[in-house]
C-alpha cells in the first residue's frame, strides 16, 4: 500500500496527506474517501460556483457575465421590494407552519408512544405512508377537498357554520394546510425516536406525586423530548421557508422565495441575480435556525442526553 | 363526567383526527383516479376503470414510469454504495475525518431543493452532463446518501465486532472477513437503507424538474407539468401506483426488520 500514495498526482496528495494524518487508520479513511469525494464534488463545488456567478455582472445577452466581479446582483437584491416581499413571505409561512407542525407532532408523537398492539401500528403506518408519498401527490390532494366548491367546504356550509364558501384554496391558509401535511411525518418520527427510549415511570411518578396528566406532559414528557423537539423544528422550518411543491399548487397572487428564485433564473435570464438571492436567503435560514436552536435548547438543558 | 374520562376522549378523538388529516388527502387521490367523467371530483359521482385503461395507451406517463426506475435504481446502487463503505469506514474509526464526514452528508438535506437544483443546474451545463439521466442520479444521490449512511451508522453500532477480529484471527483477508462475519448480520439494515434511497429518488421532483430535459422526465415531474395546466384523473391514476409502490416497500421493510425500527430510522 505504501507505493500507492507517492504516484498519487500533487494537489490530491496535498488533500490527502493531512486527512490520512488526523486518521487512526488508512482503510477506515479509503472507506469514507468516496463519499467524501462525491458531497465535494456535488454539494461543495457546484455551491462554490453559484457563489461565484453570484459575484458576478449581469448580461444583455447571455445569463451571466463569466469573469466579471461586481456586487450587482446583491444591490438589486437589497433594493427590490418584490424579491424581499417573497423572502419575508417566506418566513412566515415558514414560523406559521413550523409552530402548528411541531405541536402537533408532540401531540401525536406521545399518542403514537402510549398505543399498543393495532393503534400502534395504525398510528406509525398514518406516519410513514404520507413519508413514502411524493411531494406532488400529497398537495394536490387539497385541492378538491379545500377549493371553494370543495369537501370542506360543502361540509361547512351544511352544518351552517358559514353562510358564504371560504376560499382556502387558491391561497395562504392551503399553501399552511398542504407544507404541514408534507413536514408533520418527519417531524413527528423525530420526535418519537427520542420518546421511545424515555423511561415512563418518571412520569407515572410525576402523577403519583399529583400532577395533573396535561402537567405531567407539559413538564416531565416535553423536556425529555426536546433534542427531538429540536430536530422536528429544525426541519420543518427549513423545509417550509424554502417550500416550492405547496406554494407552487396551491398559493394564489403572493409567493415565496422559492417560486421567485425560479422565475428569475428561467424566465428572466438573471442568473446573477437569482444566485445571489439564493446566497442571501441561506444565509437568512441559518441564521435563524441558529437563533431557533439555542432558544429551543435553554428549555431542554436540564434534561440534556449523554 | 370524571376528569379523567373527558381526558381520555378528548387524547382519543385528537389523534383519530390527526389519523383522518394523515390518510384523507391519499384517500382523496385513490378515490378520485376512479372517476369517471375528466374532472377531479371528491367523492366521485360514478365509478369507472377509464383512466387506469387511458394510462396504459399513453406513451407519456409509461415512458416517465421507465425513466423513473432508471434513475430510481442508479440512485440506490450509488447511495447505497457510498452509504455502507463510509459508514463501515466511519465504525472503524471515528477520527476526525468521521466527526467532518457526519455534518458534511447531513447538511443538503437542510438546504431548500431549489438552490440545490440551481446549483446543480449550472455545475452540470458546465460539466456537459445537462439533462442526462447521471445528472438526475447523483442529484438524488444527494439525498438519499445521509437516509443510507444514518441507517447503516445505527446498524453497525450494534454489530458485535469481535466477529470481524475471529474472522481476522481465523485468516480470513478483509474482504472475505466482511462477506462472511459482517455481510449475514446487516443484510436487512442494507435492504432498508437501499429500498428508502429507491423510494426517495422515486418521489423527489424539485431537483429532477430542474435538472431534466423531455426525455429524461421522472414521474413526479411530468405529474407536476401535468398538474399545473388542469386538474385530470390522470395523475390520480399515477399517484394511486406510486402509493401501492410505497406501501410495497413499507410491508417489505417491515417484513425485514419490524415497523418500530423502521419509523425511528426515517427520523
Amino acid at each position: 500500500m505504501s507505493g500507492t500514495h507517492s504516484s498519487l498526482p500533487a494537489p490530491i496528495a496535498r488533500v490527502w496527506e493531512p486527512l490520512r494524518e488526523r486518521s487512526r487508520s488508512k482503510r477506515a479513511l479509503l472507506l469514507m474517501a468516496p463519499l467524501l469525494v462525491f458531497e465535494l464534488l456535488l454539494f461543495v463545488a457546484p455551491f462554490l460556483i453559484l457563489l461565484r456567478i453570484s459575484l458576478t455582472s449581469g448580461s444583455q445577452d447571455l445569463r451571466y457575465a463569466a469573469g466579471t466581479w461586481s456586487l450587482e446582483g446583491y444591490a438589486e437584491v437589497l433594493s427590490s421590494g418584490v424579491l424581499q416581499d417573497a423572502i419575508l413571505y417566506s418566513f412566515k409561512l415558514g414560523l406559521i407552519a413550523t409552530g402548528i407542525t411541531v405541536s402537533i407532532a408532540v401531540f401525536y408523537a406521545y399518542a403514537i408512544w402510549r398505543a399498543e398492539g393495532a393503534i400502534k401500528s395504525a398510528l406509525l403506518f398514518s406516519v410513514i405512508l404520507p413519508l413514502l408519498t411524493t411531494l406532488v401527490v400529497k398537495t394536490y390532494a387539497f385541492r378538491p377537498l379545500l377549493s371553494p366548491t370543495g369537501t370542506v367546504n360543502d361540509l361547512l356550509l351544511s352544518l351552517n357554520l358559514v353562510s358564504e364558501p371560504i376560499q382556502f384554496v387558491p391561497g395562504t391558509i392551503g399553501v399552511i394546510v398542504g407544507q404541514v401535511y408534507i413536514v408533520l411525518p418527519y417531524a413527528v418520527l423525530a420526535i418519537y425516536s427520542v420518546l421511545s427510549t424515555m423511561d415512563w415511570g418518571i412520569v407515572e411518578a410525576a402523577r403519583d406525586l399529583g400532577a395533573s396528566r396535561p402537567r405531567s406532559v407539559l413538564e416531565i414528557v416535553v423536556p425529555q423530548a426536546m433534542p427531538g423537539i429540536i430536530v422536528a423544528t429544525v426541519i420543518s422550518f427549513a423545509w417550509s421557508v424554502g417550500a416550492y411543491a405547496a406554494p407552487g399548487l396551491l398559493a394564489s397572487q403572493r409567493v415565496p422565495f422559492a417560486i421567485e428564485v425560479e422565475k428569475r433564473l428561467l424566465s428572466n435570464l438573471q442568473w446573477e441575480i437569482a444566485t445571489a438571492y439564493a446566497v442571501i436567503m441561506l444565509l437568512l435560514m441559518a441564521a435563524s435556525i441558529g437563533v431557533l436552536t439555542v432558544t429551543l435548547n435553554r428549555f431542554g438543558g436540564e434534561f440534556e442526553y449523554a | 363526567m370524571h376528569r379523567e374520562t373527558v381526558e381520555n376522549v378528548a387524547f382519543r378523538a385528537g389523534y383519530l383526527a390527526i389519523l383522518t388529516f394523515m390518510l384523507l388527502p391519499l384517500a382523496v387521490v385513490v378515490a378520485t383516479s376512479f372517476e369517471a367523467s375528466g374532472q377531479l371530483l371528491f367523492p366521485p359521482e360514478n365509478y369507472s376503470l377509464v383512466h387506469y385503461r387511458t394510462f396504459f395507451e399513453e406513451t407519456t406517463w409509461l415512458s416517465a414510469f421507465d425513466n423513473s426506475l432508471l434513475v430510481g435504481t442508479g440512485t440506490t446502487v450509488v447511495a447505497t454504495t457510498l452509504g455502507v463503505t463510509a459508514a463501515f469506514g466511519h465504525e472503524l474509526d471515528d477520527g476526525r475525518t468521521g466527526q467532518l464526514l457526519a455534518p458534511l452528508v447531513l447538511v443538503p438535506l437542510l438546504i431548500p431543493p431549489i438552490i440545490l437544483g440551481i446549483s446543480m443546474r449550472v455545475y452540470f451545463v458546465r460539466a456537459g452532463l445537462n439533462a442526462s439521466f447521471l445528472s438526475i442520479i447523483l442529484a438524488h444521490t444527494l439525498w438519499a446518501t445521509p437516509l443510507v449512511y444514518f441507517v447503516m451508522r445505527s446498524v453497525f453500532s450494534r454489530f458485535d465486532w469481535q466477529l470481524l477480529d475471529a474472522a481476522k484471527d481465523l485468516g480470513a483477508g478483509p474482504i472475505q472477513s466482511f462477506a462472511y462475519a459482517v455481510l449475514p448480520n446487516v443484510k436487512h439494515g442494507i435492504f432498508v437503507g437501499a429500498l428508502l434511497a429507491f423510494i426517495v429518488s422515486l418521489q423527489e421532483f424539485v431537483m429532477a424538474l430542474f435538472l431534466s430535459s423531455h426525455s429524461t422526465e421522472t414521474i413526479p415531474v411530468v405529474a407536476w407539468t401535468a398538474l399545473r395546466q388542469s386538474l385530470d384523473p390522470m395523475v390520480s391514476v399515477v399517484s394511486t401506483f406510486l402509493i401501492l409502490i410505497s406501501i410495497v416497500a413499507i410491508v417489505a421493510a417491515t417484513v425485514a426488520t419490524n415497523l418500530e425500527w423502521l419509523s425511528k430510522q426515517l427520523s
